[in-house]
């Protein structure tokens, strides 16, 4: 693809629009260029050793890279999404079931009287409409709208049919027809202009379909307008007999939601059963576990940029939804800004498919790409590095899963009392660690090997010497652990340190261990309840050994996940080449990710001279001079004024700051609340009047644009309000 | 949690700054200067002057929109990736949008919508994006053409939903075949109403399109709630202030100096008075004398208007008075209010002065 910025003439952002153009900027809009016939570049990259082909595919390789990554972080993440909620899921459909029994159990009428509008003739239960109402446990609805698209889905799997309502169906403005129409759509697949309810059962009779329901899945109840939710609940009851339709709400805040918006005749049609979702700090660590830590896809985020992340979800906007869409801006400017970033897409594809054919010489070739870049000159120096950068990448990606094994055996240890997105963010910092591995070159804690709690220089170092830190708590509480959890503990640790053998055997050995004193204990128990009644005060001690050995057990562990954490938690932007999968540009992201427009538009007009960099303005500070834009010059002026600028008073310093271009050299425009009466020269004054007061317009339109101040109302005609105060 | 600390810092500063501003106004006396202080020039003179003004800083403002130019690979990246990009900053960022429009994506379809316009139909947009899309499919796929034929003619008279739905629509397994909408103010007055707002972030979120945006107005942001920002738009926001003057996007903004000024008002309807009958104008006259013996009152009753009207026999009847009133209310030249009685009493929306030189002015 050519991305190459061609030079451009000057003349190319003039402001004078020709006359052709000037037309197009009255018409609400029109087509600029239509595509041009480009030759299809899809096709998959063969490296030739000719590095003039691969420059200019650059930008293209990284963009593939970008998409391989992506679509494997965005598809783990909404698995794991979807797993979370699968037993609500399966629960639910369990009473879809159910209550579907329930209303065919009143026997269904025939085709005539199915389609028919008038009402049948049946006792009240069989107007009830069974009703699942779903609590998010999360006032951010944004989280929840592909929890219940992924509901729709699941329901539709077992052969419901289903149709998924917002909020923004039950809008006063469309009334009742609004989301009936919408109904009819997702159901019948055609736009009709009618909104009519029997079209909805002769189509429920036509399919001949009675094996299953009609489900209605309205994601946000709470927005809804109640008015139209109330009339579209009734006619669903009214309907519930001749087409067996079960309503799903969401409901983010309490179960007292339906009594608080409908009421109560409304009510009584209802048949609610209730069902509970995760709550969204759970949702994030699952979406985090899966998608940065589970499967090494090499893209991963510095300290600066993780904790960044946590604090916006904390203080912020407390969605996963944002959080995933950060990464994604994370990721694609990473993949933008790192030159040998795209190896990063091929290391993971490597690892995805196998080594096999194609995918190996791609990564050679990469490899070889790469050292070209990092040294254009000699030949032979290229092989070497070829080879080197080889080594050192495989080492890097080994790492980097060592350092997420380790993670998540400690998020294993502390679960359900710390987060994993703590302890993420504590594991990620490089200062933690440099402090240690300073300690580490005067010949403490070398090698591996399980201290005993007697060795407390080593129990010194490290993430653990932190004390409170997250990390240093997940270690605590595995000293703490009960016995069963601890045996649970540890087989969660035998699988996440599969690869790094190390571990894994020192991990094998102590279950052995605990599988030795459980079995001891358990013998102990049957000569205890013999002893039960000859000794008490034996049994007692026998109790006292027993917790001791437990403790041991409990000691070594901890000892073990302490050791683990030394000699693997290194934090990725400790290891070499970790720039290829690792970004840590958090200005860039935050930039890209927050836009500020209140800020930095005042900010702009304020301190213009720092973006635009004159010669002429930059001596001044806060004091306008008749060189600054006029924009500018009056809204230094208006920082002067309280929440009401008086006109003719704004105009007037206006005129006396810019007419004193003639009378330049003494600095006279001292901020004023009142104009100064100043001689300036008045020639031509008629004209120069003219002006001035058409740039005072001029610039007062700007800011009306930009929405710094409120025009004048009939009420105070001659002032104008400021809206914006401080930055 | 360092964040924290700043935002709640910058959050009372804020306020403090708002109370303090509020004392300043409040406090200090009643600043009493008037517009009629300035001897404001005509406004013809105001606009001729107004297409002249001279540009400041012409060349530190092309150097800076030329340094943007080293972005825009970046913009097209980005794109591609699927995100929509957001411009802010001060300046109008018309020309530096299109530049970038016509020079780095010539490889796909653009369709500009000028939001800075009053009114703008969404659904036109809407129809001929999906002919657009339309005629690129086909020369996607040559086979499966009369298929696609068959689709347009109908576009016209297809629903919005179905519109979205074809923009929508994975009719190709290419990642990269998206039009690209480039809409200058997208919080501009064309566009800025819920309803417009909404179709335009499902409009964004379609798999065949990709948004790039300008916003001005330093409130933008509020127009969108997380699901459309999140989900829908996806923004990338880019700072981009360009210093240019804002000359379309202030087209349709009235001149302050022009407009709400008392002798404009008065000869405007001086203008409009003099084309009525002279029994419509001495209604009028009625109306104004009336209006500045008694500055205080809220305005005068139909029935004294009527009986008043009758005495001079300027009117026969009360429908032919109604009938003279119509006519005012439609040019403006008299509003209605609720009477604390309940009962509607007229008055003439001008100032007592300008009212004055209107008298003046029609009894010439």
């Amino acid at each position: 693809m050519e991305m190459a910025v061609n030079s451009v003439s000057p003349s190319e952002f003039d402001s004078s629009t020709p006359p052709e153009s000037s037309e197009k900027n009255l018409q609400p809009f029109f087509i600029l260029h239509k595509a041009s016939s480009r030759s299809s570049h899809r096709r998959r990259i063969h490296l030739s050793p000719s590095k003039s082909v691969i420059k200019t595919d650059d930008l293209l390789l990284r963009m593939e890279a970008f998409q391989s990554v992506w679509s494997e972080i965005h598809s783990a993440s909404k698995d794991v999404l979807r797993d979370i909620n699968t037993s609500a899921f399966n629960d639910i459909y369990h009473w879809v079931r159910q209550s579907f029994h329930a209303i065919t159990s009143y026997g269904m009428p025939g085709f005539g009287q199915a389609t028919r509008s008038f009402p049948l003739l049946t006792h009240a239960t069989s107007k009830q409409l069974f009703t699942g109402l779903v609590l998010t446990k999360n006032m951010e609805f944004v989280d929840d709208l592909l929890t219940f698209e992924e509901l729709g889905l699941c329901l539709k799997s077992h052969g419901c049919h289903v149709a998924n309502l917002s909020s923004t169906d039950f809008s006063a403005k469309n009334g009742i027809g609004g989301c009936l129409r919408s109904l009819l759509r997702q159901f019948l697949m055609v736009s009709l202009d009618a909104a009519d309810m029997s079209i909805l059962a002769s189509w429920y009779r036509e399919q001949g379909n009675y094996n299953s329901p009609l489900i209605v899945i309205v994601d946000d109840m709470e927005r809804c307008c109640p008015s139209i939710l109330s009339v579209f609940i009734l006619t669903l009851s009214e309907w519930v007999v001749k087409i067996p339709i079960i309503l799903i709400m969401g409901v983010a805040t309490t179960l007292d939601a339906p009594r608080n918006i409908l009421p109560s005749n409304v009510l009584q049609q209802l048949c609610p059963c209730k069902f509970v979702l995760g709550s969204p700090a759970e949702r994030m660590d699952a979406v985090l576990e899966a998608a940065l830590l589970r499967q090494c896809s090499m893209f991963c985020i510095g300290h600066k940029v993780a904790v960044f992340l946590r604090n916006y979800f904390l203080n912020q906007d407390g969605t996963v939804t944002s959080f995933i869409r950060a990464l994604k801006i994370a990721c694609a400017q990473h993949f933008y800004m790192e030159p040998l970033s795209f190896m990063a897409g091929a290391l993971f594809e490597e690892d995805n498919q196998g080594f096999q054919g194609e995918r190996n010489v791609l990564l050679e070739g990469m490899l070889k790409y790469a050292s070209e870049l990092s040294s254009p000159d000699s030949d032979t120096r290229a092989e070497q590095i070829d080879t080197t950068l080889t080594c050192r990448l495989r080492e890097l990606k080994r790492l980097q899963k060592c350092w997420s094994s380790i993670v998540l055996c400690l998020y294993e240890a502390g679960k359900h009392k710390i987060r994993l997105l703590d302890i993420f963010c504590e594991a990620l910092d490089p200062e933690a660690y440099n402090s240690v591995a300073s300690d580490n070159h005067t010949g403490l804690g070398k090698g591996f090997g399980i201290s005993t709690p007697s060795d407390p220089s080593m129990r010194q170092q490290c993430f653990t010497m932190r004390k409170g830190g997250f990390i240093c708590q997940a270690i605590q509480k595995v000293r703490l652990l009960p016995e069963a959890s601890l045996s649970q503990l540890l087989k969660s640790w035998e699988n996440l340190t599969v690869d790094i053998y190390e571990i894994h055997d020192k991990v094998k050995e102590l279950q052995s261990m605990v599988k030795l004193e459980e079995g001891r204990i358990s013998k102990e128990d049957l000569t205890d309840i013999c002893i039960l009644c000859s000794n008490d005060r034996r049994h007692a001690s026998w109790r006292r050994l027993n917790i001791e050995s437990s403790k041991r057990i409990n000691e070594k562990a901890a000892s073990l996940i302490d050791c683990m954490v030394r000699d693997f938690l290194r934090p990725i932007e400790c290891l070499p080449f970790h720039e290829i999968g690792c970004f840590r540009n958090v200005e860039k992201l935050q930039l890209a990710l927050i836009g500020d427009p209140r800020r930095r538009v005042q900010l702009d007009l304020l301190e213009f001279h720092k973006i635009l960099w004159c010669s002429c303005c930059s001596r001044s500070c806060n004091i306008p001079l008749p060189s600054m834009p006029d924009t500018s010059i009056m809204y230094t002026l208006a920082q002067e004024h309280g929440d009401l600028i008086n006109l003719p008073e704004w105009f007037q310093s206006f005129k006396t700051i810019i007419s004193h271009i003639s009378t330049k050299g003494k600095r006279k425009t001292k901020q004023s609340m009142l104009p100064k009466k100043t001689k300036y020269i008045n020639e031509s004054e008629d004209k120069s009047e003219a002006s001035i007061q058409a740039r005072f317009c001029r610039a007062v339109t700007e800011l009306q644009i930009t929405g710094l101040i409120r025009m004048p109302t009939k009420r105070r005609p001659d002032c104008v309000q400021r809206v914006a105060f401080g930055l | 949690m360092e964040m924290n600390g700043g935002s709640d810092e910058e959050e009372f500063g804020f306020s403090r700054n708002y109370f303090l501003a509020k004392e300043l106004g409040g406090s200090g006396k009643k600043s009493t200067h008037k517009l009629s202080d300035i001897n404001i020039v005509d406004e013809q003179e105001l606009r001729a002057a107004a297409d002249n003004i001279e540009p400041k800083h012409e060349k530190e403002i092309e150097d800076l929109m030329k340094s943007y130019k080293s972005l825009y690979p970046r913009w097209v990246f980005e794109l591609r990736c699927g995100f929509g990009l957001l411009m802010y900053g001060f300046g109008s960022k018309k020309a530096l949008l299109e530049d970038f429009a016509s020079s780095a994506l010539t490889e796909y379809s653009v369709l500009v919508i000028n939001g800075y316009l009053q009114s703008i139909n969404i659904k036109q947009v809407l129809i001929a994006l999906a002919e657009i899309l339309c005629d690129q499919l086909k020369t996607k796929r040559k086979t499966s053409s009369e298929n696609l034929s068959k689709v347009r003619q109908s576009f016209n008279s297809k629903s919005m939903d179905d519109l979205l739905a074809f923009l929508n629509g994975p009719h190709v397994d290419e990642n990269d075949c998206f039009i690209c909408i480039l809409v200058h103010n997208i919080d501009g007055p064309g566009l800025r109403d819920t309803e417009t707002q909404q179709y335009l972030a499902r409009l964004a979120s379609c798999s065949h399109i990709r948004v790039i945006a300008s916003i001005d107005h330093v409130n933008a942001p509020l127009l969108w709630d997380k699901k459309m920002v999140h989900t829908q738009f996806n923004w990338s926001w880019y700072h981009v202030p360009t210093f240019a003057a804002y000359k379309v996007e202030g087209m349709f903004f009235p001149l302050i100096l022009a407009h709400g000024n008392t002798t404009q008002t008065a000869k405007t309807a001086a203008i409009v008075l003099q084309s009525l009958t002279p029994n419509a104008q001495s209604v009028f006259k009625v109306l104004a004398e009336y209006q500045l013996s008694h500055p205080d009152e809220e305005g005068m009753q139909l029935n004294d208007l009527y009986t008043v009207c009758r005495e001079r026999f300027l009117v026969s009847s009360q429908v032919t008075l109604n009938a003279h009133l119509t006519e005012f209310k439609d040019h403006e030249l008299v509003k209605t209010k609720r009477h604390s009685d309940g009962q509607d009493c007229f008055y003439i929306p001008l100032t007592s002065e300008a009212l004055q030189k209107l008298l003046l002015e029609i009894s010439q």
